[in-house]
């Protein structure tokens, strides 16, 4: 009896490739705000086509792949039972990556739902969430076959990452096809708008924040080797997050014609959020606290530790962007632009990169090629992400402050085409920012590729009963 | 203004109040009992080794956790006491975001209305004389014209006219420039192809080209002063100088708004063109009107 | 029974695990979203907002797909500044007839919702074309394909409006049966104009 870990591998090697298309369709949107008419009038160039496969290749090719994978790698360790169902497992890893590929090409020849991060048509929806379901169906089954009683702290997230976003998903995508690249919501308006940013934000909260947890509560105390700090700080964590989460929606509708009281609610529940998010934050820091000296060699572990400081970023800048009164500077600008891209590049891609060195080396029984390239990736990474973040900052806060600027008669002090123009400084340093970070990816890949070059993938078994029972006798 | 009472019967506003207390309550329950109840006492720390090194930690939680979570809760309760969110209750405060905007409003009109007012009637030398004014008129022309007019007012695309040069299509008066700024403009220069058959545009083309930036009358003597005097006449007039009236541009002063080459002069000719003024009354209030006729009637802008 | 307790029950069990996060994180929901479908006033449409007409329809598609809420917003928000520098505020029922919703989440370009009637059908063509002829510091693409399609090129206008009427949009058998008629001739650029000149009409009154 062995684990699946060829399947884990599969998913790995997508998730890069789709890092590198995301990455680069991120980098040229950028190029585009400065020089626009780089899409040289074809329309899957343009702006507004390219910038959904950019969040689309991100999140549900590289993101979810990560997870998906990552997800099968810890959840038969950490019950120490194969995958359940391992040809199922190879239809989600293998259906998922045509889905995002074909989603992908739909995208740029204008099929679109006009969802934020739902834009996928109907017939993607239907096959998003028939894979979703199989992926549920191999994870939880594993689990109910565990071979360990406690169910590990990882899966409760992942698992609540499957089961939100199938909630989720399938509630938001409810419509009326027309044709196959043509549908009508079914909700309509403010309804429309109250469901759609319930779907939007919490695909932030269970995806990229709760999914990416439950690969922080496995990978950071693995290659930390420390057990988490404090356990039961994380049962807190988990449930207290799992249930302020799914309110926070409506802080992306502050003064629109939604009724105030789902506002009011909204807001509160995202300030109420900020306790919750930083306790898995003080966890994996007091984790790795001790073993503060593998920083210096180990750059998985760096990755992984500069994630948490993101991570805590965002979830403190979140909350406070949800406040009514932040909220109308902070609103409509590249001041979410920026908070969006802290998490995204500073946590999502940050843990990811550190998970993959972790991972990749140890799938194939090989040290990882150059300890030294990975490293450079590391700065490369953090230059990237602080500029980014730096410029996204100043550009953001002037253009609220300046839209709502008055002069001394009462009059809008800045046309609105004057305070874009005045922009162009900030894209300039954001496009410097997205190609170094985008560099780092493409050493990452390629240090990656000569590891697993030419070798198999390491067949690993469970640990044996009599392993097991040593172990809970703690004397393994 | 959506009211926060407006919920489509008392059983929702009953759910959620008491779904979201209930479940509040049910949050804080389980804070306190992790930290406080009986099993909580017990030590921390199961023997389980999920995989090789992972393992529990046996830290207790700490308690600035538990006071973090609190002073949230706390402060949301406090929240919604005051402001609307707990379904149809109004909040203490009874704020509403419509509200804010009319005390907002009630403030912007003690602050500027009498300045503002002062301005919408005040003699257009005293205005053009104020540079600050001029600045606000010139905030005002750059974000309600100059997409259309330019940064400049010198027009652009060959769409849109020129506002500093000396011609007005429509008159340059004060008076005039009002009411082509509150009720717009429509010009109507219809198509003469099927009247004058390709060798007729072509002579009035050539007529129009030879006239333009001339300061003369229309040459009597040109080919196509016949047709002139049949089809164009009554608008441009005898002399080519136009009609503002009809907003009818001079033919042989030096502006032009389509292009004074051949081919723009054929098409204008042959095909015809519509130039449209949007109506800014209503958008606009009286003293933005005022400003923008000051500004654009200052000295510095015609030659 | 206490929290601890509760929770190593779950976390011993697969079952009760996952029906437990289902609960958890369903509430936020049942509170929030559910409550605001079933309340109609929330889509009962403003006085003057009416169904899109054919063409309007089409070009509020184009919108969509062109990805335009990518960077402007259809919203006004209820500010001092916001109402004086766009027009009225945006209220819910002016979007009754919007599927899906395109309120946007940013202005790298201004807000749109009250656009109608701002500028001439002859702006926005040079501006949708060649948006630098006119606005010369302006990061907008253009958008020269839309004027080689024919707005009817999918020739699926009465299905979209049926489909919409199935949703309880009033559109009569008449102007489905007109629809097609009333597309002949039209570019999608001309659709996209018409739908962005019909935007705030439904605004009701006029700025302060």
């Amino acid at each position: 009896m062995r684990y699946h870990d060829p399947v884990v591998r599969v998913l790995v090697f997508c998730s890069v490739i789709w890092a590198l298309v995301g990455m680069a369709a991120g980098v040229y949107l950028a190029a585009e705000l400065v020089w626009p008419t780089l899409d040289f009038g074809w329309p899957a160039l343009s702006y507004g086509r390219l910038r959904a496969l950019h969040t689309n290749a991100v999140i549900f090719g590289f993101g979810v792949s990560a997870l998906m994978g990552t997800a099968f790698y810890s959840v038969q360790r950490t019950c120490h039972v194969p995958l359940a169902l391992p040809r199922l497992a190879w239809f989600c890893a293998v259906a998922w990556q045509l889905g995002v590929a074909a989603g992908g090409a739909s995208l740029l020849a204008g099929w679109t739902g006009g969802k934020e991060y739902a834009e996928l048509e109907w017939p993607f929806d239907i096959a998003i969430a028939i894979v979703w379901v199989s992926f549920g169906v191999v994870f939880f089954l594993t689990i109910a076959r565990r071979a360990v009683r406690p169910i590990y702290v990882s899966n409760w997230f992942y698992g609540a990452l499957i089961i939100v976003i199938a909630m989720l998903h399938i509630v938001n995508s409810l419509a009326v096809p027309v044709t196959l690249s043509k549908s009508y919501s079914l909700f309509a308006g403010a309804q429309d708008a109250i469901v759609q940013w319930w779907y939007g934000h919490n695909a932030v909260g269970f995806l990229l924040t709760g999914g990416f947890l439950g690969m922080l509560y496995y990978f950071l105390p693995k290659q930390a080797d420390r057990p988490i700090w404090s356990y039961r700080l994380s049962i807190l964590a988990f449930w207290a997050f799992t249930y302020s989460y799914i309110w926070a929606g409506p802080h992306h509708l502050h003064y629109s014609a939604i009724p105030e009281w789902v506002q009011s609610l909204g807001m509160v529940m995202s300030l109420v959020l900020l306790a919750p998010s930083w306790a898995t934050m003080v966890n994996g820091v007091m984790t790795v606290a001790g073993a503060w000296q593998k920083l210096k060699t180990d750059p998985a572990l760096k990755f992984i530790v500069l994630s948490l400081a993101f991570y805590g970023l965002a979830t403190f800048e979140g909350p406070m962007m949800s406040i009514r009164s932040v909220n109308v500077v902070s609103h409509f600008t590249d001041w979410t632009i920026g908070h969006v891209h802290s998490g995204a590049l500073g946590w999502n891609a940050m843990i990811t990169f550190g998970t993959f060195y972790f991972l990749v080396p140890r799938l194939v029984g090989a040290p990882l090629r150059s300890v030294r390239l990975a490293n450079i990736h590391f700065w490369l990474a953090l230059a990237g992400t602080m500029l980014y973040v730096l410029a996204m900052w100043g550009a953001g806060v002037s253009q609220g402050l300046l839209w709502l600027a008055l002069d001394d008669i009462g009059e809008l002090s800045f046309s609105f085409k004057d305070i874009m123009a005045s922009m162009a400084p900030y894209y300039a340093l954001r496009l410097v920012a997205g190609l170094l970070f985008f560099a780092g990816a493409v050493l990452m890949a390629a240090n990656l590729w000569w590891t697993v070059r030419g070798r198999r993938t390491v067949a690993v078994a469970p640990p044996s009963v009599a392993d097991a029972a040593s172990a809970m006798r703690g004397d393994a | 203004m959506m009211p926060a009472a407006d919920l489509p019967s008392d059983f929702w506003a009953g759910w959620i109040l008491i779904v979201t207390a209930v479940s509040v309550a049910g949050l804080a329950w389980l804070i306190y009992s992790v930290y406080f109840g009986a099993a909580a006492q017990e030590p921390e720390g199961d023997e389980t080794v999920w995989d090789g090194n992972l393992r529990e930690g046996s830290h207790p939680a700490p308690m600035w956790w538990f006071w973090t979570m609190f002073a949230s809760l706390a402060f949301s309760v406090l929240y919604l006491i005051l402001y609307p969110g707990l379904g149809s209750y109004a909040g203490a405060l009874r704020w509403s975001q419509g509200g804010e905007l009319e005390d907002r409003m009630a403030a912007y009109e003690a602050e500027f209305d009498s300045i503002r007012g002062l301005i919408a009637v005040a003699p257009l030398e005293a205005l053009r004389a104020d540079a600050s004014l001029m600045a606000s008129a010139e905030r005002v022309f750059g974000r309600e014209c100059a997409v259309c007019h330019g940064e400049d007012g010198a027009g652009q695309a060959q769409l849109f006219p020129n506002l500093v040069d000396a011609a007005w299509q429509w008159g340059g008066a004060p008076a005039d420039i009002e009411r082509s700024i509150r009720d717009g403009r429509q010009a109507v220069m219809v198509g003469w192809q099927a009247v004058l058959g390709e060798a007729g545009v072509a002579r009035l083309t050539a007529l129009t080209a030879a006239m333009h930036g001339t300061g003369q009358p229309i040459d009597s003597t040109h080919a196509g002063h016949a047709e002139y005097m049949q089809y164009c006449v009554a608008c441009h007039g005898p002399d080519g100088s136009g009609n503002p009236l009809l907003g009818a541009p001079s033919l042989v002063d030096a502006a032009t708004l389509y292009g004074a080459d051949l081919a723009a002069i054929e098409h204008t000719i042959a095909v015809g063109r519509g130039g449209e003024m949007p109506a800014f009354d209503g958008r606009l209030d009286d003293m933005h009107v005022r400003l923008l006729v000051a500004w654009l009637t200052r000295s510095d802008h015609a030659p | 029974m206490d929290g601890l307790g509760l929770h190593r029950r779950l976390e011993a069990n697969a079952g009760l695990l996952t029906f437990g996060i289902l609960v958890v994180s369903a509430i936020g929901g049942l509170v929030q979203v559910l409550p605001s479908v079933f309340q109609d006033s929330l889509v009962a449409p403003a006085p003057a907002t009416r169904p899109y007409p054919a063409l309007q329809l089409i070009g509020r598609d184009v919108y969509i797909r062109e990805g335009c809420s990518a960077c402007h917003s259809q919203q006004v928000r209820p500010l001092l500044a916001e109402v004086r520098r766009y027009g009225p505020y945006s209220r819910a029922g002016e979007s009754a007839y919007d599927r899906p919703f395109l309120w946007g989440s940013k202005r790298t370009g201004p807000d749109l919702h009250r656009i109608g009637g701002r500028y001439t059908d002859v702006w926005h063509r040079a501006h949708l074309l060649d948006p630098r002829s006119v606005v010369p510091n302006s990061i907008m693409p253009g958008y020269p394909w839309l004027e080689r399609r024919a707005a009817d090129a999918d020739g699926d206008i009465a299905r979209r409006m049926r489909a919409l009427r199935f949703l309880g949009h009033p559109y009569t058998d008449a102007e489905i049966d007109a629809a097609p008629a009333a597309l002949a001739g039209a570019t999608e650029l001309d659709a996209l104009i018409a739908y962005l000149q019909g935007l705030g009409a439904s605004a009701g009154a006029p700025p302060r």
